[in-house]
């Protein structure tokens, strides 16, 4: 199997008898949309169009600020779910110890070289990294870890290494392809095969044995080409979106964690039942505006 | 370059290995020895904690041994996502646990004379692993360093399948795809005789931190815990599970509407007795008691030897969080669930491969200790390939220490670990470049 579709054990929230618009004082009836239509397409900003079609009672620009905030919401919770320190403590002091040389009081910056004192005394986080190398890709077209050792010490080596293997690496390294890429688009990672490299060891597989594609073992060259390419970069890593027909996403009840069947107009939380409305109406309503 | 070979040979090799899997969580470190056993690894929390209680600070390992009372802690970690960012606690946290004197004994090492193992997640931006390597060499002077992504040193590790036969020390496994569910995130790593697949190598941005900020959120629907990080991960790894039939669990603990009221599964509810850090120095589930008068309990009537209890019950937390791996959508987050992702991996090899890496996911971190996680995985994975196509999955044995544990058993081949170590005379004389260049085996040696 390629690529089918992802196939959850649980099948989706189905709809509620009750579920077009039937009007209650600040909630409208939520449709919760079934298992069609490209999440893939849904994620950011641009799942307005969903959401359109499942509020009621409210006008277009209500909707519409209504699903920007909640998508800035969610944006925001993820970050927050994702954060290594507690808040407010990155800049915690460190105290000193007795026998180590780290922590401050002394005249000196810590640090034995001046590329140890400019790490040591680096506040950067892991986002201006990210940001760093990112720019630098777009402008130079690769990472600095990408380039191949200097000429001299590769033409100056021992022969250890078997010519054919030293073949590919160059070839796979060459071809390094300068293209920016961005946290939007992430084009699928490049199979370096021997078939698109032009040294001296291009294997000539015969045409009946490509019939079945599955069944033909990488030859050796195909798999140090497959080990000799580049890593991808942080961003081109990360795990790509559900698949096209994956069932929608679920939506949880914001007081009691059972399903999200109702949605409150006010704010966009979800309830389950008339007791959790109640209960959000009464003390979490509005927190977002707070 | 002839020189250079000769500052390989064997005898510029110092002769200890100090083998760190550097987590976000917690640190692993030990010294390689022949018998390297799990036990010869200390697991040290690798953060700086700020008690607002007792106004103290404390640096790594004097949390678990110098701290009584683990409430309202906040906690500056060095590692954030998963890479070593902040030096200047990392630094003081390394010296606390292993360079200054009151490091355990077995750990103490001269980095003059010592090689030292550092694991590394893949997919790092150039710059830290330029900040690790010069931290290494500059600031602490260790005469041999290996930065090997922590997938591979794994595959160091004993096979968890009990149908591959064994591979000595110093071997790894032929075909591996490590699953690695730590702190930070959870990576899938497709290994070939230990050598990464880096093209085919992903990552999910949920990990075990990601479940207990989720926990803390769903928690302080009913009780502020925002303030509570080490008790809310206690809390996580003392009733977690990974739903088997998720729909059917969220169903059985469902209070009802109105009209309609139900009684939640008895089996899956808990009370969780909070800790005071004075009589209960760590809290405790068992099963929920609706008859329980927590009034009482919080003034000690009823209770075992009148001490005051305050319960926190748990419904369906216990697997609301934990399905955020598997259903990354329920928090919002645009990327596929870890079997999917294991998949992305697997179908960017050649089709030809397909089956070697199914036949052979190896699960390691702290996060897949969590119950029920091995079976979903293994179920989910079976319903999303062919019926012809085998699929193994197996837990390492000691999924915390796995990685350390393979590093321990690479140090062990010479032959191996002069093709991943370089020395300081090399970094000297060839400059940093050169050594990011051959950890990323893009000069062979
Ligand atoms: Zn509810
Ligand atoms: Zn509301």
């Amino acid at each position: 199997m390629a690529s089918g579709p992802l196939r959850f054990r649980t099948p989706h929230i189905e709809e509620l008898a009750t579920a077009q618009s039937r009007q209650t004082p600040g909630f409208a009836w939520v449709a919760v949309s079934g298992g069609q239509g490209d999440p893939a397409k849904n994620w950011g900003t641009s799942n307005r169009k969903r959401q359109r079609t499942s509020l009621g009672g409210q006008t277009e620009q209500q909707k519409e600020a209504l699903s920007a905030r909640q998508q800035r919401e969610i944006e925001r919770k993820i970050r927050d779910l994702s954060s290594d320190n507690s808040k407010d403590a990155r800049e915690l002091p460190i105290p000193k110890r007795d026998g180590s040389s780290s922590g401050g009081g002394g005249a000196a910056r810590p640090g034995k070289t001046t590329n140890t004192k400019r790490i040591l005394a680096s506040g950067k986080t892991f986002a201006h990294y990210l940001d760093d190398e990112e720019a630098e890709i777009i402008r130079t077209g690769r990472r600095d870890v990408d380039l191949e050792a200097p000429t001299q010490s590769a033409a100056q080596r021992p022969s250890k290494t078997p010519l054919h293997r030293r073949k590919v690496r160059e070839n796979s390294a060459a071809s390094v392809t300068p293209e920016p890429t961005t946290a939007s688009s992430r084009p699928p990672p490049k199979l370096q095969t021997a078939q698109s490299s032009s040294g001296p060891e291009v294997v000539e597989v015969p045409v009946d044995s490509l019939a079945d594609e599955s069944l033909r073992l990488p030859t050796e060259a195909e798999l140090e080409a497959l080990l000799n390419a580049p890593p991808l970069t942080y961003n081109e890593a990360r795990s790509a979106p559900p698949s096209s027909g994956a069932p929608a996403p679920r939506r949880f009840c914001e007081t009691c964690g059972y399903w999200g069947r109702v949605r409150c107009m006010k704010c966009g939380s979800m309830v389950c039942s008339v007791t959790c409305k109640d209960d959000h109406d009464q003390f979490k309503c509005l927190k977002m505006y707070a | 370059m002839a020189r250079q070979q000769t500052d390989h040979a064997p005898s510029h090799f110092p002769s200890r290995t100090l083998v760190l899997d550097n987590g976000a969580h917690t640190l692993k470190a030990g010294i390689a020895s022949p018998d390297s056993r799990p036990d010869k690894c200390h697991t040290v929390p690798n953060c700086i904690a700020r008690s607002h209680r007792d106004k103290r600070t404390y640096i790594g390992p004097e949390l678990t041994a110098e701290c009584d009372d683990f409430g309202e802690l906040a906690f500056r970690r060095p590692v954030e996502k998963g890479y070593i960012v902040n030096w200047e606690s990392e630094k003081a946290i390394w010296e606390r646990s292993i360079l200054d004197k009151k490091a355990p004994r077995d750990l103490q090492c001269e980095p003059q004379e010592t090689t030292l193992v550092l694991s590394e997640p893949p997919s790092a931006p150039a710059q830290l692993q330029r900040n690790a390597d010069e931290m290494v060499f500059e600031e602490f002077g260790f005469a041999g360093y290996a930065r090997v992504l922590a997938p591979a040193l794994s595959s160091y590790a004993p096979s968890p399948f009990a149908s591959t036969a064994q591979s000595p020390s110093g071997l790894p496994l032929e075909c591996l795809l490590v699953v690695d569910a730590g702190h930070s995130h959870t990576t899938t790593t497709p290994l070939y005789h230990g050598r990464p697949l880096h093209g085919s190598i992903r990552r999910l941005e949920v990990g075990g931190k990601t479940l207990t900020n989720q926990m803390k959120e769903l928690i302080s629907r009913t009780f502020d815990v925002h303030r509570e990080d080490w008790l809310v991960g206690e809390i996580k790894e003392d009733v977690c599970y990974v739903s088997q039939a998720f729909n059917a669990d969220l169903e059985r603990v469902w209070k009802g509407g109105r009209h309609d009221p139900r009684r939640p599964d008895a089996s899956v509810v808990v009370d969780y007795v909070l800790p005071d850090y004075e009589t209960i120095k760590r809290g405790f589930a068992r099963p929920h008691d609706p008859s329980v008068n927590l009034r009482n309990r919080a003034l000690g009537i009823g209770t075992e030897g009148g001490r005051r209890e305050h319960i926190l019950t748990i419904g369906n937390e216990r697997f609301v969080v934990p399905e955020l791996l598997f259903t990354p959508s329920d928090i919002g987050l645009p990327q596929a669930g870890l079997p999917s992702t294991i998949l992305q991996s697997i179908h960017s090899l050649p089709a030809s491969l397909h089956q070697a890496f199914l036949a052979n996911i190896v699960v390691t971190g702290g996060t897949s200790k969590i119950s029920g996680f091995l079976e979903r995985l293994e179920a989910e994975l079976r319903s999303m390939v062919d019926s012809d196509m085998l699929v193994r999955v197996a837990r390492a044995e000691d999924p915390v220490r796995n990685a350390w544990l393979g590093g321990a058993r690479l140090a062990q081949s010479r032959e191996a670990m002069e093709k991943v170590t370089v020395t300081r005379r090399d970094y000297l004389e060839n400059g940093e470049g050169w050594v990011r260049r051959v950890f990323a085996g893009k000069t062979g040696r």
